[in-house]
């Protein structure tokens, strides 16, 4: 096997068997079940339709992945430097290269963890309609590179900043500001800076893709352009990442 | 030469770290860094291993530029840092096994068991490194830098956090390792592991290299003598002859302590003193005369 899916694999099993992942991971699922019992329990929001509800449900399981790939992504790198385990793994005939891409195969990982401890709310609030189907398929396409891109975010943030707290509570203000759509309404988001912000944001277009295919039903192939923005953010920050990695030293 | 260090100098964000180090590091040859806190001895070693980039000077592992040519090193050398952490979810087998793979070598599970038997640990079967303590980590450190079985070891104070035994354990490690070739560079403050395994000793203060050689070559340098204890099996008879760079400056029965005028050979002179028939059960450095040496050589650098 190589470095990288040596670390991957390595990176996956702190998650599952380290009492700090299955903390993080126990939180996803909490936050989760409130969200699916507020859906199907409130009197308000059980009068959505299908599309609305699946819709609301993609949109916080790509937030609260984001919020999972930027903790495992600050801990990967940050983390593992203030415990002093960073620089045993630096001193090995493993590359740069392949450590950090090691550390995203961990991101990418965690990812998959919270997809599948995601599915059996989305079908237990999709499966009544058609809408299921076409909301795995935008998580899946649009929302790996957001949340990749979070964890790229954490891994490039521990390795710039000297203390993984400063880094956690630098991350977790960016994904706080992207994930805004979420919180505010459709009509603040068509003012003039409404609309900027949409235009620069990747978890907008994730989310606004999102709505384009599970509500208004238009075909996944139409969404090349917020799928374009979801990779171009990807790719800044895997510069940022890789940039900010070669810096770190002892 | 496994490791060679010319005029290195080094500077953090802008601050000079390391003004001129010097130190040159042979196959099986023992060589203790030492110098007081904020010397640069860590900042050196993070050099000398290519994670730091040097202002001026050379640095050279096996013949290669560590920053340049890393591939060409690193799967030779095993590194003990001074801050040592662990993945605390793992066990001891099974984090070796992590290492050993990242430096392409496929270790079955008894002789991973082995490699840690053979620096003294012994854990639990499946028991997880989170509860480990601090000298079964330490340990455990050991073994990962020797999982690669490499021809250079730099160890950050290796006896940190073990028992007596532990410490002979790591020095009778370490004085086989160098007989079978390997170079150990270790960074330490405990002058009674220097004393015990390091044929040379670098002295660093304020960055600079002030004294590099034997200890005896140190002590010399210094106009010092060379201080050691011996314990004889029955006391020395008055009219006992001692040869010349042999002087007894105190008797406690058993014991004496004899200093070495410089540029005396420790080695030839117990070869002179047992041919002579004198009864010697056992001789080591005196501390207290290393530590004064050291003393000497870091304050004067200083002032």
């Amino acid at each position: 096997m190589t470095a990288a899916g040596l670390i991957a694999r390595k990176e996956a099993g702190e998650l599952l068997f380290d009492l700090r992942g299955q903390a993080w991971l126990l939180a996803m699922v909490t936050a989760l079940s409130a969200f699916g019992l507020l859906l199907i329990g409130s009197a308000e929001l059980s009068l959505l339709d299908n599309a609305q509800v699946v819709y609301h449900m993609t949109g916080i399981v790509t937030a609260l992945g984001a919020l999972l790939a930027l903790v495992v992504g600050v801990d990967g790198i940050g983390g593992e430097r203030e415990r002093g385990s960073l620089v045993p793994l630096l001193l090995t005939p493993a590359s740069r290269g392949g450590i950090l891409l090691g550390k995203v195969g961990g991101v990418a990982a965690a990812w998959a963890v919270m997809l599948l401890l995601a599915a059996p709310y989305l079908w237990a609030v999709g499966s009544t309609g058609q809408n299921l189907r076409d909301g795995l398929a935008v998580v899946l396409l649009l929302g790996t590179p957001v949340v990749l891109g979070f964890g790229l975010l954490g891994l490039g943030l521990g390795a710039r900043l000297d203390s993984a707290r400063a880094a956690l509570l630098a991350g977790l203000i960016a994904l706080l500001v992207a994930a805004s759509p979420l919180l505010i309404g459709p009509s603040l988001r068509q003012s003039a800076l409404g609309r900027i912000f949409d235009a620069a944001n990747p978890f907008s277009a994730a989310v606004n893709a999102y709505d384009a295919v599970i509500i208004d039903s238009q075909g996944l192939l139409a969404q090349a352009l917020p799928l374009g923005h979801t990779l171009l953010w990807l790719a800044l920050m895997l510069w940022f990442a890789r940039a900010a990695f070669r810096r770190v030293a002892w | 030469m496994i490791l060679a260090i010319n005029d290195l100098k080094l500077s953090i964000a802008g601050t000079p770290v390391l003004r001129d180090v010097r130190l040159s590091l042979d196959a099986g040859e023992v060589y203790g860094l030492l110098g007081p806190n904020g010397a640069g001895k860590s900042t050196t070693i993070a050099a000398a291993l290519g994670l730091l980039p040097a202002d001026g000077g050379t640095v050279a592992v096996f013949g290669h530029d560590p920053r340049r040519e890393p591939d060409a090193v690193r799967a030779r050398i095993g590194v003990l840092p001074e801050r040592n952490g662990f993945y605390d979810w793992m066990d001891g087998p099974a984090y070796l096994g992590f290492f050993a793979a990242l430096y392409g070598r496929e270790i079955a599970a008894p002789a991973l068991e082995a490699m840690l038997v053979r620096v003294g640990l012994a854990p639990r079967p499946g028991q997880r490194i989170g509860t480990y303590s601090r000298g079964m980590r330490q340990r455990l450190g050991i073994a990962r830098a020797l999982v690669a079985e490499p021809k250079l070891l730099v160890l950050d104070e290796p006896t940190n956090g073990l028992d007596p035994r532990g410490r002979r354990d790591v020095h009778d490690l370490l004085a086989g390792l160098a007989r079978d070739g390997t170079a150990v560079l270790l960074c330490t403050h405990l002058l009674d592991d220097v004393e015990r395994l390091c044929d040379r000793v670098g002295i660093l203060v304020g960055g600079r290299s002030v004294a590099e050689g034997s200890i005896a070559d140190l002590a010399a340098g210094t106009g010092r003598h060379d201080r050691f204890a011996m314990r004889l099996h029955r006391p020395l008879a008055p009219e006992t002859l001692l040869p010349a760079g042999l002087s007894i400056v105190a008797r406690d029965d058993p014991w004496i302590t004899v200093d070495l005028a410089p540029r005396t050979d420790p080695a030839e002179m117990w070869r002179t003193l047992l041919f002579a028939g004198w009864p010697i059960l056992e001789i080591h450095r005196d501390a207290g005369g290393l530590e004064a040496l050291y003393l000497a050589l870091t304050e004067g650098a200083a002032s």
